[in-house]
């Protein structure tokens, strides 16, 4: 990128943003029903990696766009206003960022220009069967084997592992210790034998996440993140960059676009006591943002994010639903249907209040978010 | 804004906040508070004196007029700090009232020597500074009600048809009815018939705006106090052999608040930064509506939350949570109540797509 982006005012830098996308991302993309497989956003991705637009928060010296907090913001809204599909995104917003602050040289010169040009499509392996909301308690282990570890186990609500040919793990390397001090992470190529990936269907009837079965998967030690044992901080932190991303208005910001246009189509503008639900969502978007920048400003300056982080996630997500909820209600008989109203994407409130549903669940359910909060933030007692 | 000019603005923020807490300390002195309520004048004017001392009046106010010229970002830490310590002077409408004065008259209200107070409001609920009032002839007739603090003005500045006007306490034809409010203050209610004035030129819709965030500011002050008390109660008050903060369902409660806190802060400064970034007309108009019905909401609800969560001790009078319940009561509404602000904000700020 020769233009540097930060210096422009914000109207200059939106129009750069419109141009770039009327220029470059593919009409037949816009607005997808559902998340998109790689098969169908690697030409996205390829572009975005081309052009030097792939990783907004990244900084420049690592391939990113160094943009501000405020930039990244417009950028988001801008892209959310043009209908584009989301990556897989998960080396982009976690792997990335990760590397960055806890990577070794060698690891940051290998996996951060295979991201950058689209030759690693990460997953992530946290969640297992008996390891939702305990998290810590995960159970799957990676044995010493001279200079390998031996992985075995299960992983499950993996996204998009159909997708990735990489894979971030959490692992018990001392069963001994106590729970959260015995976890390591590991870097694993998915084509390493002994993987087996098994798609689940969700109640988007979509094939959006997997289980990820390991059965004696040998990883070179090269391959660990952090000191062994301690993966927990380095997973905690992790956790937080999630967490922004969870709480970023992006999601928020997109259902009230389409409750706008279904309350256009609906007519539900007549009755006040919708636009007074209207405006109490918008105002709740606009403090999100608020809030959401401050924490992307954290990021930006390199300094760790906090417990307080979990915010976000609570706010984004439980707004996201209200959101769909009010879609419901002004949608009629149309709140039964299958697929979008009339044939338009633009129209599917059941669609959209289905894909709100696992928001609260995922990343950490808002109940464990809660108890973060009131632990770690508040400092109540145990 | 440059980096430079950021940290600037940083620094200052931090040095008024300093100075605020040795004069209004976060919930350190309730004493005074107590002390003050449902008394004439509701305030101390030796704390306003010093306050005036400090340059607090005219924080907003150009140098050359005798202010300190800084901005909304400090104007809000200041406003917040005294929420925090709950301090009753009326800093806020007095601030307002100096960006519609000029001259001696500004000089003596800066100076703490004359407390000048607007009086602009008609009706509840209303954000409307002209009214039935006619100001004509150098004469003002019409009613203005609730005026924070009347019972210590010397003099009022009044809007109307016809302009805006300075009228001083003892004119003929200006009669003061008083009423307490619940946070141990007063609003007062002003009928003019023919009572004598001085034209002035200021303009009193714009002087709202800034008193509307300051209070926005004031009560994320008064709700982030209130939250610390009642976290406080929660980690020391034990029932059934533990202390009731280790109880989820209160504590998720807690962290509930402490959204709303968040969410309010994020909005007041949001707001402060933008106007201090040259925000103006409806863009300004709707920054400061989403942080005063943000604020005027959660204020209300970490208050009452406060009093259930402190239990029958938080229903007493000697205990402090309904110190800040109150002050949220009367402040809440003050300058456009949430759903006005809400409604003011669907107006001015343009939707996505528009």
């Amino acid at each position: 990128m020769t233009q540097d982006l930060n210096a422009l005012t914000e109207a200059e830098f939106r129009i750069v943003v419109r141009k770039f996308l009327a220029d470059n991302y593919p009409e037949n993309l816009r607005n997808p029903p559902k998340r998109l497989h790689w098969r169908d956003n690697q030409v996205w991705y390829h572009t975005l990696a081309r052009t030097g637009w792939l990783c907004p928060g990244w900084p420049v010296e690592h391939g990113g766009m160094g943009l501000s907090a405020a930039r990244q913001i417009a950028l988001t809204e801008e892209f959310e206003r043009h209908g584009v599909a989301r990556t897989n995104d998960h080396g982009i917003v976690m792997v990335g960022p990760l590397l960055i602050q806890y990577g070794t040289q060698a690891q940051r010169d290998f996996f951060l220009p295979k991201i950058l040009a689209g030759e690693h499509i990460w997953c992530q392996g946290y969640s297992e069967p008996g390891a939702g909301s305990d998290l810590a308690g995960l159970r799957t282990s990676a044995v010493s084997d001279g200079d390998h570890w031996v992985v075995n186990g299960q992983k499950i609500w993996t996204t998009l592992a159909n997708d990735a040919n990489w894979i971030f793990l959490l692992v018990r390397t001392d069963p001994a210790a106590k729970k959260q001090e015995g976890i390591s992470f590991l870097l694993v190529p998915m084509d390493t034998p002994g993987i087996t990936v098994r798609p689940i269907i969700n109640l988007e009837l979509h094939d959006e996440f997997c289980e990820v079965f390991f059965d004696n998967v040998r990883v070179p030690k090269a391959n660990t993140v952090g000191e062994v044992n301690k993966g927990w901080t380095v997973a905690k932190n992790l956790l937080g960059f999630e967490r922004i991303f969870l709480g970023s208005p992006k999601l928020s910001a997109h259902a009230l676009g389409r409750l706008r246009a279904l309350a256009d189509r609906m007519g539900a503008w007549d009755d006040a006591a919708f636009t007074d639900r209207y405006t109490a969502l918008r105002l709740e978007l606009e403090d999100l943002k608020s809030l959401h920048a401050t924490f992307v400003d954290i990021v930006r300056r390199g300094e760790a994010l906090g417990p307080d982080v979990s915010m976000l996630k609570v706010i984004q997500t439980e707004l996201f639903q209200k959101i769909t909820d009010a879609m419901m209600d002004i949608a009629g008989e149309n709140a039964g249907l299958l697929e979008p109203m009339e044939g338009n994407r633009e129209l599917h409130p059941s669609g959209l209040f289905i894909q709100a549903r696992p928001s609260t669940i995922y990343g950490g359910s808002n109940e464990i978010q809660r108890n973060i909060l009131s632990k770690n933030v508040l400092g109540l007692p145990g | 804004m440059s980096a430079a000019a950021s940290d600037d603005a940083n620094e200052s923020v931090r040095l008024i906040r300093d100075s605020a807490a040795a004069i209004a300390p976060p919930g350190g002195d309730t004493r005074r508070i107590r002390a003050l309520r449902f008394q004439d004048p509701g305030f101390d004017r030796g704390v306003w004196g010093t306050m005036c001392e400090m340059g607090w009046p005219g924080l907003l106010v150009a140098e050359a007029d005798g202010g300190s010229a800084l901005g909304m970002r400090e104007y809000c830490a200041l406003a917040e700090q005294l929420g925090a310590g709950l301090a009753p002077e009326p800093l806020i409408p007095a601030s307002m009232a100096a960006r519609l004065l000029s001259g001696a008259d500004l000089a003596a209200l800066l100076a703490g020597r004359h407390l000048v107070l607007p009086a602009w409001q008609e009706r509840p609920n209303s954000l409307d500074t002209v009214g039935d009032t006619v100001i004509a002839g150098g004469k003002v007739t019409g009613r203005k009600c609730f005026v924070p603090m009347a019972a210590g003005a010397d003099a009022f500045v009044v809007s109307g048809q016809g302009g805006l006007a300075l009228v001083a306490r003892g004119a003929p034809g200006l009669s003061i009815a008083l009423e307490q409010t619940q946070d141990g203050g007063n609003f007062g209610t002003l009928s003019f018939a023919d009572t004598p004035c001085t034209m002035l030129a200021g303009d009193m819709v714009a002087a709202l705006e800034p008193a509307a965030l300051a209070t926005a500011a004031y009560l994320l002050g008064v709700m982030d106090r209130a939250f610390a008390l009642t976290l406080d109660y929660l980690k020391t008050r034990h029932q059934f052999g533990r202390p009731i903060g280790s109880f989820q369902a209160l504590q998720h409660r807690a962290a509930d608040l402490k959204i709303q806190v968040a969410l309010t802060r994020a909005g007041v400064e949001s707001a402060a930064a933008a106007i201090d970034a040259g925000a103006t007309g409806a863009l300004a108009l709707a920054a400061v509506s989403r942080a005063k019905a943000r604020a005027a909401d959660a204020a209300m609800l970490v208050t009452r939350q406060a009093i259930q969560l402190h239990g029958g001790i938080g229903y007493t009078d000697e205990a402090d949570p309904g110190l800040y319940l109150r002050k949220a009561m009367v402040l809440s509404n003050l300058y456009g109540s949430a759903a006005l602000h809400r409604a003011r904000y669907a107006a001015n700020a343009a939707d996505q797509d528009d």
